[in-house]
């Protein structure tokens, strides 16, 4: 039976949402943005790119709702890197090792825009004491999650179990 | 390098997207969180809160066994350390009882009624987190166990954590001390400052307008009664570095008793009792030695003043 795609990307999405407030919310030592992760494999899938951003932008609302911070900043930020992840995504299917580097690229330059657009209104909290480690680490946890997982985020949400399959 | 395909309409979506997420800022520092957003927030945590408490359940023992994990070097160690401190906390304890039982001697006799704390302490188990760059914690009490949008929140230790930011039903955000922007009112020894998060640093800033005398290393911070978030007296931390006054201005940097990422259990005060005693309150909150031990279902409890 074939799961309909707006099924599988909000399934995925709350999983995300949820695993990362619970689990990862607790291991602060172990700290990848799941739901960033999750909207950089969205742009990887056969998903309209309009869609993708749409969905990003919304995936951003959720955690900036549930969180304390300013409502559409990680909205914003989620939308530049899936719009990023859309532009350079052909790069990104060569093989395992090329797409988890590519997703640790785009989560870099998705932590750097949240703290820079964070700064300039007004979020001084997201410059906490370890905030260069944690620009590191985010990235570095999303490669290796990215590396395990991307093929078969990309085969729930197309529904192909030959997507992404590396040779 | 980039892909130069025609992309339609996704360059127009996106600067759509941007302009409504910057629309959607500047409203939300606007309105500084309340109103509209404020209710958004509410119902999207509370669609939340159930999933993420079951989850809590599930990932709570993966954690604590992670974190076992890690920490099983040092546990021997620990242990020795902690039984020599359980036998100086029994003989404590004992002279303690005997001072209350003095103490409840000396009421009877000349009648007096014990003032008491009459704060009420919900204790709740901090489920989550946002993300790895958003400091507030997701607890499992909400309005249905008392809490208020405001409130202080403390550790099992009686020291400052943070302010109840956004508050469901079943669960509440709370954003620590260290950082949120608004700054809190201390006292050290007899001067009253405002204590500030600061950027990439987790020492907080500490102002005193009116000094008249330095602040030494090692001196204690808390909670003055001219706060309007923190019932007086609450311990919030240490003064870092000797400070002496410039004119009449001091500014020093203060450690933090509290490390809100290592916080699994934290205790929810109901304060101020009525909004109008906010103006003359001058309850003082003890400084709790104990740690309290709780289990899923978490307690609440109300008065004892610990």
């Amino acid at each position: 039976m074939r799961i309909p795609k707006s099924l599988a990307i909000a399934t995925m999405l709350l999983l995300a949402v949820v695993i990362q407030t619970t689990l990862f919310g607790q291991l602060r030592v172990v700290a990848p943005d799941l739901v960033m992760l999750v909207v950089i494999l969205f742009a990887l899938t056969r998903t309209r790119a309009e869609i993708v951003l749409v969905t990003a932008f919304g995936a951003g609302l959720l955690v900036d709702l549930i969180g304390s911070s300013l409502l559409g900043l990680r909205a914003i930020v989620f939308t530049a890197v899936a719009y990023a992840a859309l532009r350079t995504k052909e790069r990104a299917g060569i093989g395992r090792f090329t797409t988890a580097i590519w997703v640790g690229a785009l989560t870099l330059l998705g932590v750097i825009l949240l703290v820079l657009v964070g700064t300039l209104f007004g979020q001084s909290s997201l410059l906490g004491p370890d905030v260069g480690t944690r620009l590191l680490v985010v990235p570095i946890a999303n490669l290796i999650l990215a590396a395990v997982f991307a093929p078969v985020v990309v085969r729930v949400i197309d529904g192909d179990a030959t997507a992404l399959r590396f040779t | 390098m980039l892909n130069q395909e025609p992309r339609g309409r996704t360059l127009p979506v996106l600067i759509s997207l941007i302009v409504v997420g910057v629309l959607l800022m500047t409203f939300d520092v606007r309105s500084q969180g309340e109103g509209v957003v404020a209710a958004v927030r509410t119902g999207t945590q509370t669609l939340i809160a159930p999933l993420q408490k079951a989850a809590s359940y599930v990932v709570n023992p993966v954690t604590d066994m992670i974190d076992s994990l890690s920490n099983v070097t040092n546990l021997r160690e620990e242990n020795a350390i902690l039984r020599g401190e359980l036998a100086d906390s029994k003989a404590a304890l004992i002279a303690v009882q005997d001072q209350l039982a003095r103490l409840e001697f000396f009421e009877q006799l000349y009648e007096m009624e014990s003032a008491g704390d009459d704060i009420g302490r919900t204790v709740a188990n901090v489920i989550g987190r946002p993300d790895a760059f958003d400091a507030a914690l997701i607890i499992d009490k909400g309005t249905s166990d008392g809490l208020l949008v405001g409130q202080p929140v403390v550790d099992t230790n009686g020291y400052a954590v943070g302010i109840v930011k956004s508050v469901t039903r079943g669960s509440a955000t709370i954003v620590p001390i260290t950082a949120d922007r608004q700054a809190l009112t201390v006292i050290v020894g007899d001067q009253v400052g405002s204590l500030l998060s600061q950027v990439v640093s987790s020492l907080m800033r500490l102002e005193i307008l009116d000094a008249r005398e330095p602040v030494l290393a090692g001196e204690r911070v808390v909670t003055s009664a001219q706060s309007v978030s923190f019932p007086a007296g609450v311990p919030v931390g240490l003064i870092a570095e000797d400070a002496a006054p410039i004119i009449d201005t001091l500014i020093s940097t203060v450690e933090p008793f509290v490390n809100p990422d290592t916080l699994r259990l934290v205790v929810v005060l109901a304060w101020p009792p009525d909004p109008i005693s906010i103006i003359v309150d001058d309850t003082i909150v003890p400084e709790q030695t104990t740690t309290t031990t709780t289990t899923e279902g978490s307690t609440t409890t109300s008065g004892d003043g610990g």
